[in-house]
Formats: structure tokens, sequence, C-alpha cells
């Protein structure tokens, strides 16, 4: 970006000049791309959040069908490679998240069909009765009836890189009705705040009923505000900063909490049985591998696979083939120098340890493009990430729940292909050890819109019910 | 002492040689390499791990011309295997890197023939902490080698005290007590009542914990002019984090030393060499104040290369820091640590460790998850 002015990273409906104490311009990338911060007085956070909770009856008086036609346009907007606020995103995000362009894109495009019409359509059909969020409507089996109705005001805690996340959280509350109030993540801060724009020039009442900044995390009183103003909390973030959100709310706010997460993969003995069918497996690991730089929560830290020494390293070589492959299509990203330490040491240590015995065996990239370590040791092993993974011979894929049982609460996303007929009962197992989503390696990456994201219905748990008992 | 089966006698010789060189004058890049590229054939003879590596990488010495071509091994590798030119039964000294990070396997550094070591150390310590050449009361605030037998730390000290210290140098720490407080305040009024210069010699961290106890106890010293003190390492993530600038204020107020007495040592178990602060050396025997930097002894190169391709930064550039240490004969030459730092004029600067990876994406931080995974199975 060689604009002299910064872009504005935030969405505040009705900021006045009085509520900035000061403003902030930080720096991305070499290039540099700026974002301009305002640091908010924190009574003007309070008025901020009555103002868009105030706007919520606006939204309460559209219809479901309006407010997804109005989220689809904006989606539509970032989806549009012409429009100037998807240009923005793409040349601003690769320097403020460190992911090439090409990842930039393939996220933009993938997410945003997250937000469009017929995703958001499929996702109140799955969660919400029929008309509930509008109406009263019949409870099946009881005379009574129900509406649903979303939280007076929504926090929206945001954490991480991941371009998306905060907005796919910003959908599903505008879903139930809820007037959003986001707390960006300090490391992506940007899209959030170019999607309430895009939301804004399509209905300007939704707009209103949206506001986005970034304040630090933490103990500071802007924030406290925000929690206290809320009725409902979504915190992404570690366990740090969601006990810290709990130990603040009041008592009957409810706290919904995404947390980080890990997952694995699993290769049974069916996909191995060619070479041909073998690399097209590889090929799907490597893809849910590389995207987000295994970053996501949903990216493979370990791939079991079902053979030999000989025949994991024989895998491993197909894997390092495609990871190349997959780099020359979608690069990884800028590492900064504790990464970059890390996957060295890692390589470092594993070839070392392959010369003593063999237990261990090393495939790496150019650079430090990927590393996969083949490992007899069966135990999980957490990644350093940015496409760093580890390939565990096992005699029976059935032993992997035991393996990840241990991990219960942290581990998220199971793919698993090549079980044959005993897919159903390994699915029991792995549900046993605590995995919340079981898929293949192509979907792994990218989970559907009304997934259980971490174990529950997105806006089913935002909602409360209201009652009607007639005769 | 053991001594290095087949070095041959003019390697042995000219590193002798370059440990006696005044401490600013780097060997000769035609010298050095050719002391490297010598130190590197007899490395790859008699270390096969290191062999290894080098043969994975296509630079042996039937090819390495140059000693900055020579495969620097990762400190992470030391964790892994024993990388010396003897077996460690044989060796002089075991040293390991202090066991607290979340992975058990501790680094370990044999010190085949520890002769190249002391050789090293005594030239090095002499020119930076105690230039002046005068023998000076060391008290030490590390526990002594009888207490912590695998401490370069604690040997290194030992050393110095042996080679420097007065009679009345004293370890005042121990493994089963910890410092002690009542007697290192007792020594120190003492020294200030007699007009007794003193040097003090600890980690960073044992100079934090003991100047907070002093702070608590409303206790402090004016230590005699000349008086100074040796600190170790950084001490982040520890229980508290204190910038360099505190810290040199609090030995200011509370020992009475100045900054330019205050010299860090950055050291590592896993190099024989020693880097320590010029400012020391830069007040009492050049007289001007010098940028501040670690100063490079000669039988040593330190480059600072690219974190991610691990090729040389361009000057001025931060990256990691990475060893050439002609003392660590017995075991690696060249070392990769995960400090990132920065060449300045006559050395370089440590800026900090490269570990800690900035907030990215929702997974499971490594160490968080390690933690998890051990509180449950423990």
């Amino acid at each position: 970006m060689s604009d002299d002015e910064p872009i504005d990273a935030f969405h505040l409906p009705g900021l006045e000049e009085a509520d900035v104490e000061r403003w902030e311009i930080r720096e991305y990338g070499p290039a540099p791309v700026r974002l301009r911060f305002p640091v908010l007085h924190a009574r003007a956070l309070t008025r901020i959040a009555d103002r868009i909770a105030d706007a919520g009856g606006a939204i309460r008086s559209m219809g479901s069908g309006d407010i997804v036609a109005f989220i689809d346009s904006a989606a539509r907007r970032l989806a549009d490679v012409d429009d100037p606020l998807r240009r923005t995103a793409e040349a601003a995000l690769p320097a403020i998240t460190g992911y090439s362009a090409p990842m930039i894109r393939l996220v933009l495009d993938r997410v945003t069909r997250d937000w469009t019409a017929p995703a958001l359509l499929e996702l109140l059909d799955r969660e919400i009765p029929q008309g509930a969020l509008e109406r009263f409507v019949p409870e099946r089996g009881t005379a009574n009836r129900m509406l649903a109705v979303g939280p007076r005001l929504t926090l929206h805690i945001g954490s991480g890189n991941v371009p998306g996340v905060t907005v796919t959280s910003i959908v599903r509350s505008l879903l139930v009705r809820s007037p959003a109030l986001v707390k960006t993540a300090a490391a992506e801060p940007l899209l959030a705040v170019l999607f309430a724009r895009a939301l804004e020039s399509v209905s300007p009442d939704l707009g209103d009923a949206l506001a986005v900044v970034h304040w630090p995390g933490g103990q500071s009183t802007v924030e406290d505000e925000a929690i206290a103003a809320a009725d409902t909390i979504i915190v992404y973030g570690g366990a740090g900063t969601v006990q810290s959100v709990r130990r603040r709310a009041h008592a009957h706010t409810r706290v919904i909490e995404h947390g980080p997460r890990a997952s694995v993969g699993l290769v049974g003995r069916d996909a191995l049985a060619t070479n041909r069918e073998a690399r097209a497996v590889a090929t799907r690991v490597a893809w849910a591998v590389a995207v987000f730089d295994q970053q996501g929560c949903v990216s493979p830290h370990v791939v079991w696979v079902e053979t030999s020494v000989a025949g994991a390293d024989t895998f491993a070589a197909l894997l390092g083939e495609a990871l190349d492959a997959v780099e020359a299509e979608l690069p990884r990203g800028s590492l900064d120098a504790a990464e970059a330490a890390a996957i060295h040491d890692v390589r470092a240590r594993a070839e070392f340890r392959a010369m003593d015995g063999g237990a261990v065996r090393l495939f790496e990239g150019h650079g430090a493009a990927w590393t996969v370590i083949r490992d007899q040791d069966p135990a999980f092993e957490p990644s350093c990430l940015n496409r760093t993974v580890r390939l565990k011979p096992i005699d029976r894929l059935e032993d992997v729940a035991e393996l990840i049982a241990p991990l219960r609460g942290f581990i998220q996303t199971v793919a698993v292909e090549g079980a044959g007929d005993r897919l159903d009962r390994l699915v029991h197992a792995l549900a046993a050890a605590g995995a919340t989503r079981i898929t293949d390696f192509r979907r792994m990456p990218w989970p559907p819109p009304a997934w259980h994201h971490d174990g529950a219905g997105p806006l089913r748990e935002l909602v409360s019910w209201i009652d009607l008992e007639t005769e | 002492m053991s001594e290095l089966h087949d070095l041959p006698d003019t390697l042995g010789a000219g590193l002798d040689a370059a440990f006696t060189r005044p401490i600013e004058h780097p060997l000769p890049d035609a010298e050095f390499n050719a002391l490297a590229l010598a130190a590197f054939a007899w490395q790859c003879k008699h270390n096969r791990h290191y062999m290894a590596f080098c043969e994975r990488r296509g630079r042996t010495p039937a090819t390495v011309t140059h000693w900055s071509d020579i495969p620097a091994v990762p400190t992470a590798a030391f964790r892994e295997v024993e990388l010396a030119c003897a077996s460690s039964g044989e060796a002089d000294a075991v040293f390991r890197t202090s066991g607290t990070t979340a992975d058990a396997r501790r680094g370990t550094h044999v010190v085949p023939d520890i002769g190249f070591y002391h050789r090293s150390l005594i030239p090095n310590f002499a020119a930076m902490v105690v230039p002046e050449g005068r023998p000076m009361t060391m008290y030490s605030l590390v526990p002594p080698p009888r207490d912590l037998p695998d401490s370069s730390l604690s040997h290194m000290i030992a050393t110095a005290m042996q080679r420097f210290g007065t009679r009345d140098s004293r370890w005042y720490a121990s493994v089963a007590g910890g410092i002690d407080h009542d007697a290192l305040v007792r020594a120190l009024a003492d020294a200030c009542a007699d007009g007794m210069v003193v040097c003090l010699l600890g980690t960073s961290f044992s100079f934090v914990h003991w100047t907070d106890a002093m702070r608590e106890r409303g206790e402090h010293h004016r230590l005699p002019d000349g008086s100074r003190l040796m600190d170790t390492g950084g001490f982040k993530g520890r229980s508290r984090e204190v910038g360099r600038d505190e810290l040199r204020a609090t030995y200011l107020e509370l020992l009475g030393i100045p900054p330019t007495h205050c010299v860090n040592e950055y050291g590592m178990t896993e190099l024989c060499s020693q880097f320590y602060d010029a400012s020391l050396r830069d007040a009492v025997i050049r007289r001007r104040r010098g940028p501040d930097r670690k100063v490079v002894p000669p039988w040593v190169r330190t480059d600072v290369v690219d974190p991610t391709t691990l090729e040389p930064v361009p000057a001025g550039c931060e990256g990691l820091l990475r060893h050439t240490d002609l003392a660590n004969i017995g075991s690696v030459i060249a070392v990769q640590t995960e400090d990132v730092g920065i060449a300045v004029d006559g050395g370089f600067r440590v800026l900090g460790r490269a570990t800690g990876a900035r907030p990215r994406g929702c997974s499971i931080a490594m160490d968080d998850l390690l933690e998890a995974v051990k509180r449950r199975t423990s």
C-alpha cells in the first residue's frame, strides 16, 4: 500500500471527537501497511454500546429474510475482487497477518461463501425452528408456543490472525437479531471493520447495530465497560483470556468460549492400497496442513498412518512432494524469528535423533517451507506449526482414540480416511475420546457454516426461549 | 587431565596463540580460517554425528574452504546427542543446561579437554571483568561446583575466582539454602568499612531476587569505588521481568556500583567462550565510552543470520546469532543459537531470545498443550 493515508481500523456509529483520548497508528510489514485506531475513553465505549443496543430495535423489526439478504450483499462485496473493500482486504491482510497473498485470497473466497444467503439459510434452518425468531411458533408435541430471542447486546472478543473468524461470529449474532460490539484481535483487526462497512453500505440499520474497535486486552477499563454492557459474550482466545473475561462478567452474563484447540488426522490402510490412492490422500493431507499455515484450530498437528515404518516413510515422501506442490500454489507466509527458530529446532532434534537408531526420520522442504517427521513414538505431540507435521505409523487405527483421550477438551477435528468398514466403530471411539468434529482431510480446514463449533449449535447457544403457554 | 586424541600440534599451538592475543585484536581472517578449517576437519573425523550432519548438507572438510561455510549445529541438537570428539566417560567435564523447559531432555555439552576451556576463559575474563590486572575479592551468588557439578557457569566462576580472587573470596549461595542474605550483607558491610573493592558474580535472576530482598529489608550499600559486578543471562519468563536499565539503576542505588562497572555476560552451556559487555574495559582501560556491545574475543567469530534461511543478514539487520568458537575444539566450533542480536561496531548486541511466538491462529500453543498433557498424565 503506497497510500499515505492510514486505513481506519474501526467502525463506530456516532463516534464523536470527545470520545477519543488519542489516535494510534500501527504499521505492519515492510511496505508498510498502516492502520489507525482510536483509543477510546471508557465512558465513550459505554455510550456507543448503549447506542448499538438501542439500534437492535430496528433489526428486530426486520424479517429474517431481509437480514440474510443484507449480510449476503455485504459478503458478496468482500467476495468481489473488483470491489474496493475486497481490494483493501487483499492489499492489507498479508502484511497484517503474515499470510501470503494467495492464502489471503483463498481464505477470503472461502469464508465469504459462508456468509452468503444459501449458507445462512441452511444455518438458520438447522438451528432455529422456522420463523421462531420473528414470532411465537408452535412447540412440537405441545399446545404451547415459543419465541427465540437473541441477546440484547453481544460482545465478541476476537483472537488470532485467521481472517474471518470474528466476522463469522458477528454474522451469527446478527442472524439472531443481536447487535454486536466487537473487539478485534490485535493480530487481525481489519476484516471485521471492512465487513461492517460493507454491511452499512447495504443496510444503514444493520451498520448502526454494529461497533467494531480494538483495544489492548486485559484489565483495561474500556474492556470492563464492554463486559458490563453485554448480556452475552463470545470470547476467542487462550485459557487466560477466557478466565479473565469470566471473572469480570456479571453472574447472569452468558459467556461462550472458543478457546484454542488442536486437530489430528488418521490415514487407514485402505487409503494406502495403491500408490495412486496414497498420493491422492497425501495431497489432501498436505492441503489440510497448509491452509492457515497450520495455525487453525482445524489444522492437523499429528497424522497417524496405519502402516509399517517403511510404509510411513513412503507416505512421508509423498506428503513432502504434495507439500512442495501446495507451496507453489499457496506459499507459506512470513515467519518471525521465534517461529523460524522453532522449526529449525524441531528439525535439528529430529535429524540427530535419526542418527541414533532411526526412531524418527526427517523430511524437509527447501528453506523452512515444510517439515515432515516420521516418528515411531505413537504419542500425540504438538507441532510448532507453520507446516510442520508428525507422521506416526500405527498398527491399528483404533489405538488412536486412546492416544488422544488425555487431550480431551483440546482436540477438536479428527480427519479420518481409509478406515473402510471400521469407520462406524472408530468414530464412536473418537467421540468418546473427546473429538467434536470428525471429517475427511479435504473438508478438514473448512467446517461448514452450520457446524457445531466446539460442540455447540452456533445459533442455538445464543438465543433464549420465551414460552407462551396456551390452553 | 585428558588430551584431545591426535589433535595436530600446529592446531593446538595455534589455538593457544589465539587465546593470548590482546582481546581487541581479532585473528586476521586468513589465520582464523586456517585454524577453523583444521578444527573442522579434526572434529568431523572424531564426531560421527557431526560428520553425518555435515554430509547431509554437502559441506564437509573436503568441500569447505572458508570458515563461514562450516555447518553450524543448532543448540537444540545438544539436547539429543553428545556432540563431542570424545565420549562423556572420557571427558574432563560434562555441562548441562538447566532443566526448566517443558521438554525434559537437557542440553549436554561434553568438554573432553578442560584445558582449552580454561585457557580461553582466563584471558577473556581478565580483559573484560578485571582489566586492572589486580586480584579482587569475589563473592558469588551462584552455588559452587560441588553443589552444581554440571553447571558451566558455576565452573566458570570457580575458575575465575581461583585465578583472580583474593583469599577472602566466597560463595554466598547453595542449592539447599539459596542466597545466604545475612552472611552476604555482613560481608558487604565489612567491605564498605574496610574500603575493600569487591566483585559480585551471579545470574541476572539471582541479582533481581537478591536486590528485591534488600529493598524489602531497607538495606543498601555504597561499595568502595572500583567495585563491580558481573551478571549473566536474561530472566524473561521468570517470576519477575526486569529491564536492563532498571537493573542498572538498582545496582547503583542499592550497591553503589555505577553502570560502567556492571558487566553483563552472555554465554551458553554449549559454548566454551563467553562474551562480556565492553563497558568496564572502556571505562578503565580505554578511558572513553564506547557503544553498548558485547566483545567478541579474538578466537571467535559471531555472525548474524536470517532466522528462516540461516544465511547472513545485511549489515545492521537483526537476526539469530551464530558463533564460530575455536575454544569449542572438543565438541563443535560452529553453533547456531536462538538468540536474536545485531552486529555493532566492535561486537554485537543481544536483543533477546527467539521464543514465544506472536499470537497467531486459533491453534493451541505448544507450551500450553504440553503443560495440559503433563498435568493430566502426572
